[in-house]
């Protein structure tokens, strides 16, 4: 027996050894009734032709690999980012038990977030009763500042009606009549997590704005000097908020973060759990009114948010995830005209120290092609990084991604000579993605944990930048805004290339001529 | 055995150097070793010259007798690439310590010596000294000596401690290593007629074997190349070749010279760098060849196979050249000679707007002269500001340059392809000609360098670093040109040796003052050229200015 207990063998080294590889092939023999492998080898070569690559991309219902979360997933993303507040999600539990477990898998950190706990009775009868209890028992047990509701499919499906559930429920004395809880429908079945960001960011806004669901006057906006920042939903969001933090305190800016969920998913080990840490406050949330300009990051992050701000007299400005040198720049010099405030020496030295490193490295991402998939303003972002240094994006693809954005990516490869063979694929999926790498083959793929399996069946080596990342760990920490931020993605990417050379030349005595180094 | 110092004496004499050749008694006695200014900065030292001119002999220990700091900074930071074996890029170090600075590390590196040969077996073990226990006196002529006959295995001594001078005369040193206990210990298997030595080539990212196949094809076989991708074995047994190509480099003169002494193996010099260098390269080792009892063929096949290499490589090139039209180049090179790339850019349309003839000799001069035309800048140095000037006007769209000048290019926004000795793409031969003409295409139009020249967006064009660089510069010029005295002063002012720091007016003067008419007389009342040597070409051009001018100004 290779198992037993004096040496316990764990599933890596348990399975490869013999009695486990005969009863594996036994079972395939006798029970799965097996093809000839000749067969099966030749389906997958068949697979990599362009001839599979025209059925693959003549898929019309079926969706495999997709790219993309569901709309609650951004709506949890969104409330945690305020003082105090717990994400309710108005559905199924096992819903709520997804996004928890997604969230704590790439932040290594719990997520709180509660369930009303539908049931069989509460989809053929209605969930009110679940939103009365619902409230009143997290309101009880967790003692949270706010209770921000969003839904699931489930709810969305019967048709509940939140605005008139969380009323009776108030009513009802679940919570006090003057307690925030904003809300916000976000069915799965429609959009992405991105839209959902979207949703919830802007039921919070408008619940504080515009007089809290009818218990309470309309704020009435008296312009100051300050900015609201919108960081969208982004796998980075620790690292990153914490860079625009201190941006803008190197630039004296005034503002506010709409939802900073940078300190909840990066509590200290201390003794103490956190179930609530960090957050945009509540009155900074309200005051937000009062400020001269709203700036987003991500465009498709605030689709519905910004035009609700802009109607409140606020210029709005939203960006796509900028990385890079002149992305940047364009943030920077927004910020600056916006605020008045100029930028000073120790940023403009950030910026010389990181085309200092663009120059010094550049001629290995040069010329090289990549895949890149992901949301549709990282895409974005990174696509135009790429086209800096010379790189081209040779594909890039975005299951969620709209018409709008695949004019808006086009644009940006017509921009550029190295754009000139790049191809943009909006609503496709990582199956479409796998017959693109077969067909027309790229020297690196940036994408989530998920583009582990392309990177196994096609050789493409992976370069993690995206959400999730579930299999190395803390490089949500590190920002990939501002120019110490697109420091880091070079850096990610260079690492990888180096990584690439060293493996093709590690052969002992055959390759190894080459593995040298100094690179 | 001689001593150090006689060895170094003996390098010193090299009469294959012509800059020592061109010495007085009295200079040759201090040698090159041009007193390191204290306070400059400075390159490397003699250990690190001979280190890295063994430590592309693939299959021997490298042991580094000292403390840390040697091997700890040297190990394996060169890419010359083996074929074989990899000892060569393994550290191996004695490591001493305070115990050893006082009663001596003999007894270690013995040890060391030892544990090498119990543990690794190479077929031969090369023992660097260092300052250190050379100044303990630790005598490691001695302790290979006693290790050598012990294990019955060669252990080499290179006697080359840091102190003694700069890396050139550290790679002399090594060679005179190789030419004491390696070279003629050993015979090959069998010889033959076409058996060629390559010396002071180091197969750097493996460029060696770029050519290797046109010699295999010729049937010519590289009997021994030192030392780049050599075995032990090889270099014992080089002194069968028929005749030596050196390797452009003036590194391991000393080495061909005494071959040649020694063995009667005709060397000459040459280099793969170019294709015409390539094709007259080529041609040159078949005609050595026929000349030493090789069938005469072998001149009529080395010519076939240039034409057919050469016709290759010009088809390669030609695609280049629509993307090259009007690009300009900006040529600042160390140790490859400057013309040898010249015509192959000029062939892929590059228009050569400048080189650096810093290390060139009046005949590489002439070389540029005639390729590049009269008018061709020819830099001695250039500062940063000038680089980002020429850039700037658009003299220049790339530098091509060694790693030295890499930052300079890249801090006045540059572009700049490495074609020095740290550089990871291969440039020999034809095929490699054809690789330096599709890197320059790639750092051409790599798009980072509109980034690197743009200055920041919230910038006053008016206060940036490169503006006010050029205003003042202008500034500078106008004034000078406003001012005759000062203009004048300003050229006299002008560096012309820069070891014993005599300026043009010093040395016109002395012309002047006691009629002089050569450069040994100007050295005689000036130090001028009595450093390095270098300068006494300048000197020679200043001479010829002042003899030029009419008598009667000259007596104003």
């Amino acid at each position: 027996m290779t198992q037993n207990a004096e040496h316990v063998l764990d599933h890596f080294d348990l399975f490869r050894g013999p009695e486990y590889q005969q009863m594996l092939a036994n079972k395939k023999k006798m029970f799965e009734n097996p093809h000839d492998p000749a067969e099966v080898e030749r389906v997958r070569e068949w697979t990599k032709t362009p001839e599979y690559r025209e059925k693959n991309f003549a898929r019309e219902a079926l969706t495999v690999n997709p790219a993309k979360a569901c709309q609650p997933l951004g709506a949890v993303f969104a409330a945690v980012g305020f003082e105090g507040t717990i994400p309710f999600v108005h559905g199924s539990q096992g819903c709520v038990a997804y996004y928890r477990s997604h969230f704590s898998r790439h932040f290594k950190e719990p997520s709180s977030c509660v369930s009303s706990s539908m049931t069989e009775d509460a989809a053929v009868f209605g969930g009110l009763n679940n939103m009365i209890d619902g409230l009143a028992n997290t309101y009880s047990m967790y003692k949270p500042k706010m209770i921000a509701v969003s839904t699931t499919c489930m709810a969305e499906v019967i048709g509940d009606d939140l605005n008139a559930f969380i009323k009776t429920a108030k009513e009802k004395g679940s919570v006090p009549a003057e307690y925030d809880v904003p809300f916000a429908h976000t069915p799965a079945f429609v959009g992405s997590h991105i839209t959902g960001y979207d949703n919830v960011m802007k039921g919070i806004v408008e619940h504080f704005w515009d007089g809290k669901a009818g218990t309470a006057p309309k704020l009435e906006r008296r312009p100051n000097g300050k900015i609201n920042f919108i960081g969208g939903f982004d796998g980075y969001t620790v690292g990153n908020l914490r860079e625009i933090k201190r941006l803008f305190g190197l630039m004296d800016v005034e503002y506010t973060i709409l939802g900073d969920n940078s300190d909840v998913w990066d509590t200290p080990t201390d003794g103490e759990f956190r179930m609530y840490d960090g957050g945009t406050t509540l009155e900074e949330a309200a005051d937000a009114v009062h400020a001269k300009a709203t700036i987003s990051m991500q465009e498709y992050c605030s689709e519905k948010t910004l035009p609700l701000i802009a109607a409140h007299g606020q210029e709005v400005l939203a960006f796509n995830h900028p990385v890079g040198v002149a992305a940047t720049d364009k943030f920077l010099m927004e910020v600056s005209r916006i605020t008045g405030k100029a930028i000073p020496e120790s940023i403009a030295r950030e910026r010389g120290r990181f085309v200092d490193a663009i120059a010094d490295s550049s001629a290995h991402i040069h010329g090289k092609k990549f895949a890149i998939y992901g949301d549709p303003d990282l895409c974005l972002g990174l696509a135009g990084f790429l086209l800096e240094l010379g790189a081209e994006p040779t594909h890039v693809l975005a299951t969620n991604g709209s018409k709008n954005w695949v004019n808006k990516v086009q644009a940006l490869f017509d921009s550029s000579p190295f754009g000139k063979d790049c191809h943009v694929y909006g609503g496709k999926d990582l199956w479409h993605m796998r017959s693109l790498l077969f067909t027309d083959p790229v020297d690196f793929l940036i994408g989530n944990t998920y583009g582990k399996y392309l990177e196994r069946d096609t050789g493409t080596p992976l370069i993690r930048i995206g959400f999730p990342i579930f299999d190395r760990h803390h490089h949500h920490r590190y920002p990939v805004w501002g120019y110490q931020g697109g420091m880091n993605v070079l850096v990610t990417i260079l690492d990888k290339i180096f990584d690439e050379i060293d493996k093709s030349t590690i052969g002992t005595a055959t390759t190894d001529f080459s593995f040298d180094i100094i690179r | 055995m001689s001593s150090l110092s006689a060895t170094i004496q003996n390098v010193f004499n090299e009469p294959g150097c012509g800059k020592n050749a061109n010495k007085s008694e009295a200079e040759r006695k201090k040698g090159c070793t041009k007193q390191l200014q204290p306070g400059g900065a400075a390159g490397g030292c003699a250990f690190d010259g001979a280190k890295i001119a063994l430590q592309p002999i693939t299959d021997v220990a490298h042991l580094v007798h000292g403390p840390i700091a040697c091997e700890g900074n040297s190990w394996d930071n060169r890419g010359a690439a083996s074929s074989s074996s990899n000892i060569w890029r393994t550290g191996f170090t004695t490591d001493i310590n305070e115990t050893d600075i006082v009663f001596g590390g003999e007894k270690r590196l013995y040890k060391a010596i030892k544990e090498i040969i119990d543990k690794y077996d190479p077929p031969a073990v090369f023992v660097y000294q260092t300052c250190v226990p050379a100044m303990t006196g630790d005598d490691i002529n001695a302790v290979c000596k006693a290790a050598s006959k012990k294990f019955g295995k060669p252990v080499i001594p290179v006697n080359a401690p840091g102190f003694v001078g700069p890396k050139n005369l550290g790679n002399k040193l090594a060679g005179e290593a190789l030419l004491d206990y390696v070279i003629g210990t050993e015979e090959p298997d069998y010889t033959t007629p076409y058996d060629l030595n390559i010396i002071g080539e180091y197969n750097l990212s493996g460029e060696l074997w770029q050519i290797k196949p046109l010699f295999d094809e010729l049937g010519i076989r590289i009997l021994s190349t030192i030392s780049g991708d050599g075995k032990y074995r090889e270099v014992a047994y080089s002194h069968r070749a028929r005749a030596a190509m050196m390797v452009c480099s003036k590194a391991m003169i000393n080495v061909a010279r005494k071959m040649e002494e020694r063995y009667g193996i005709p060397f000459f010099e040459g280099s793969f760098y170019g294709i015409e260098d390539s094709s007259d390269s080529l041609r040159e080792i078949a005609r050595m060849l026929v000349d030493r009892g090789a069938p005469d063929d072998l001149i009529g096949r080395t010519d076939v196979v240039i034409a057919r290499e050469e016709a290759k490589a010009w088809a390669a090139i030609e695609p280049y050249k629509p993307r090259f039209k009007g690009k300009k180049v900006l040529l600042i090179t160390g140790g490859v000679k400057s013309w040898s790339v010249v015509a192959a850019l000029q062939e892929a349309g590059l228009e050569l707007v400048g080189t650096s003839v810093k290390k060139s000799t009046k005949e590489d001069k002439e070389r540029i002269k005639e390729l590049m035309g009269q008018d061709v800048h020819m830099i001695e140095d250039m500062t940063p500001r000038e680089m980002y000037k020429m850039l700037k006007d658009a003299q220049a769209d790339i530098m091509l340059s060694g790693g030295r000048s890499q930052f300079i290019a890249l801090k006045a926004g540059m572009p700049w392809l490495d074609i020095n000795q740290e550089r990871h793409h291969a440039y020999m031969g034809y095929v490699g000609m054809v690789a330096l003409v599709r890197q320059i295409d790639k750092a051409l139009y790599n798009p980072v360098w509109e980034q690197v020249r743009k200055p920041a967006p919230w910038d006053d064009p008016a206060e940036n670093w490169q503006n006010k660089a050029i205003a003042q510069m202008d500034i500078e010029a106008a004034e000078l040109a406003a001012d005759p005295v000062r203009a004048e002063a300003a050229r006299r002012a002008r560096n012309i040796c820069n070891c014993k720091v005599v300026d043009l007016g010093t040395i016109e003067d002395a012309i002047h003052d006691h009629g002089l008419t050569t450069v040994q007389g100007v050295k005689d009342h000036t130090s001028a050229s009595g450093g390095c040597g270098t300068c006494s070409e300048r000197v020679q051009g200043v001479l010829d200015a002042m003899l030029a001018m009419p008598a009667a100004l000259a007596a104003e």
